[in-house]
């Protein structure tokens, strides 16, 4: 019982961190119908920048972000502006995955040229102490990862919401023509969405670099899963992909403690095929998705 | 081009590939030329089912890596010899990938692609995990099929194995090619719907092209892995050899029988070049993902098109494009 609680726990704690990267992947999906393939390998990138800071002036990976974000958000607008959107409309959804694929493929070999493969990790001397409640035991690390990615999807849909842009991100996503017809500009908006979810992987990356060592080659496993969330939560819906990461990262958690690590990895997958089999639009996702 | 000289040079090519082992001065290249030669192979069964339906799967590596590792059990577990293990390990696989495609092709654009990749991620993990079985990370050794070779004659033989291999995915692309279910696949690529509305069988159009392809990668596979005789899963499993899948059919072009070919013939030596150039870095990962972004960008059609447009009149647009344009 005490495990399951701690299974529990910790998946909650994980789940969120899923859920701030599945939200950048809706993001992309909701703009341009892109299944953006790089955006794990995007979230590795912010990661071992956040290591070079870290080791290069023993900066909290947490005070990385102000140099991360600004940073990946033009990355994104530039990605957008610069390769995805040349692409000829009629095949764009397998073509922008090659394309990301291609994208993700130059970051891992150049972080691998640079980094080499081995294992890196950011350690902080809170990292290694834990908040015990009852039997739970929960690290710090994982606690302030998951106010990080909290606090950052609080504002993701506080922005979305919210704000002038936000509604006409909104309105960009949900009907193109129409929002061009009242006066937004969607390629900027195009644009600048792509930008928002790619600030998602620089937050992701400083908390990935915090909780977890890591190696290029590990964002593979990183795409199925965040994949998997984005599919079951339904394609394009920013909630959905959210209560998805957060069911999803409680499941592996549970499995971990209870089976193995394989298992735990193959629950994403399982639940993948059987959201195709049953729901192929996802549980959450609404008009849009059932259109791909 | 003219049909004589179409001929002299597919003349000239195959006599070129079937003496290619004797002329070469020295075993890497030997050695170089059977990898190129599998990986035309493997792009190749691939454009069966991206270059007919337009389904682009970058999660073909499970079909090789599950290819190999049934040829390799098959042959340690259960003490077939090596023909029956190729051939029985290929039947399963192809038909977990019928099992697997009518899950599959039931999504369509994105949706695919990610059910590709999860595929190579499940296949991966199952292996390494099924440690009793298949010896999980440290791999498995697989007997030798040719024991009274030596490294080079057995580099020669492979050679030859690979060549007919290759020739017998070409020939099933060109028949169907020519077929009515190869313009009923067409159909599913200009417009799935419209396909559909006309007639056209396409759930068992597609999931026959899938498993025909997967049929086609696990005999690469499994041949590797005879040829090997050592399999790592992390490689055999790698995303790596499912996108050069997908590199080489684009870059020569997915429309073209040759077009893989073409495709392999520049990125596995450009690839093996890093390889003995650079060392063992992952610059060569750089390359390969820098040379995909700049075909889908600059040159989705492949180099075929590309440059028959440069030497003649334009090319007839699909019927997509006409639409579109």
């Amino acid at each position: 019982m005490t495990l399951l609680l701690q299974g529990l726990a910790l998946g909650v704690l994980t789940g969120g961190l899923y859920a701030l990267l599945a939200s950048g992947l809706s993001l992309y999906f909701g703009v341009m119908r892109v299944v953006m393939v790089a955006h794990p390998a995007f979230l590795f990138l912010a990661a071992y920048l956040t290591y070079t800071l870290h080791t290069a002036s023993g900066l909290d990976p947490l005070l990385a972000l102000p140099v991360t974000v600004p940073l990946f958000f033009a990355l994104g607008v530039a990605v957008q502006r610069l390769l995805v959107a040349r692409l000829a409309p009629e095949n764009l959804p397998m073509m922008s995955v090659l394309l990301t694929f291609g994208l993700a493929l130059v970051i891992e070999g150049l972080l691998g040229t640079v980094y080499t493969g081995s294992y890196k990790s950011v350690s902080m001397d809170y990292a290694t102490r834990s908040l015990t409640l009852g039997a739970v035991r929960l690290p710090y690390d994982r606690i302030v990862a998951f106010a990080v990615a909290a606090l950052t999807l609080a504002a993701l849909f506080t922005i979305l919401l919210k704000s002038r842009f936000g509604r006409a991100l909104r309105a960009t996503i949900q009907h193109r023509e129409a929002a061009r017809l009242v006066g937004i500009r969607t390629e900027r908006v195009t644009g600048y969405g792509f930008g928002v979810g790619l600030a998602t992987a620089a937050v992701g990356g400083s908390v990935l670099a915090l909780i977890t060592p890591f190696f290029p080659a590990a964002h593979w496993a990183w795409i199925g899963k965040l994949m998997a969330i984005i599919v079951v939560g339904g394609l394009g819906s920013v909630l959905g992909a959210a209560l998805a990461a957060v069911m999803l990262g409680v499941i592996e958690s549970l499995v971990l403690v209870t089976v193995d690590a394989t298992w735990a990895t193959m629950m994403f997958y399982v639940f993948l095929f059987l959201t195709l089999i049953a729901r192929p639009q996802g549980f959450f996702g609404g008009r849009l998705a059932q259109r791909f | 081009m003219r049909n004589a000289s179409r001929y002299a040079l597919l003349a000239a090519g195959v006599a070129l590939a079937l003496a290619y082992p004797w002329i070469v001065p020295n075993l890497y290249l030997l050695y170089a030329g059977v990898l190129t030669l599998m990986y035309a192979a493997t792009a190749t069964s691939w454009n069966i089912l991206g270059g007919f339906t337009g389904y682009v799967s970058l999660g073909h590596s499970a079909f090789f890596g599950l290819g190999a590792y049934g040829t390799g059990l098959l042959m340690t577990r259960a003490g077939w010899s090596w023909i029956p293990s190729l051939i029985g390990s290929a039947l399963v696989v192809a038909l977990f990938a019928a099992l697997v495609g009518v899950a599959a092709v039931r999504v369509r654009g994105a949706s695919f692609v990610i059910v590709s990749i999860a595929l190579v991620s499940m296949t991966n993990l199952l292996v390494q995990g099924w440690r009793s079985l298949t010896g999980g990370s440290t791999g498995l050794r697989v007997p030798s099929p040719f024991p009274d070779l030596n490294r080079g004659q057995s580099h020669f033989a492979f050679f030859y194995l690979f060549l007919g291999l290759l020739a017998l995915v070409m020939l099933t692309w060109w028949f169907i090619s020519r077929s009515r279910y190869g313009a009923g696949l067409r159909a599913i690529r200009e417009d799935e719907d419209k396909a559909e509305s006309l007639g056209v069988p396409t759930a068992a159009f597609k999931v026959t092209a899938y498993a025909l392809s997967a049929l086609f990668v696990a005999l690469a596979g499994g041949l590797y892995a005879l040829w090997f005789r050592s399999l790592d899963p992390i490689f055999v499993f790698s995303i790596l050899i499912g996108s050069y899948m997908v590199l080489m059919s684009l870059l020569g072009g997915v429309r073209h029988l040759f077009g893989p070919l073409l495709g392999a013939l520049i990125v596995a030596p450009a690839g093996e070049y890093f390889l003995v150039a650079l060392g063992e870095t992952q610059v060569h990962l750089a390359a390969a993902g820098l040379l995909l972004v700049l075909v889908v960008l600059f040159m989705p059609e492949g180099i075929i098109p590309a440059a028959a447009r440069l030497v003649s009149r334009p090319q007839q647009a699909s019927i997509r494009e006409e639409a579109a344009g």
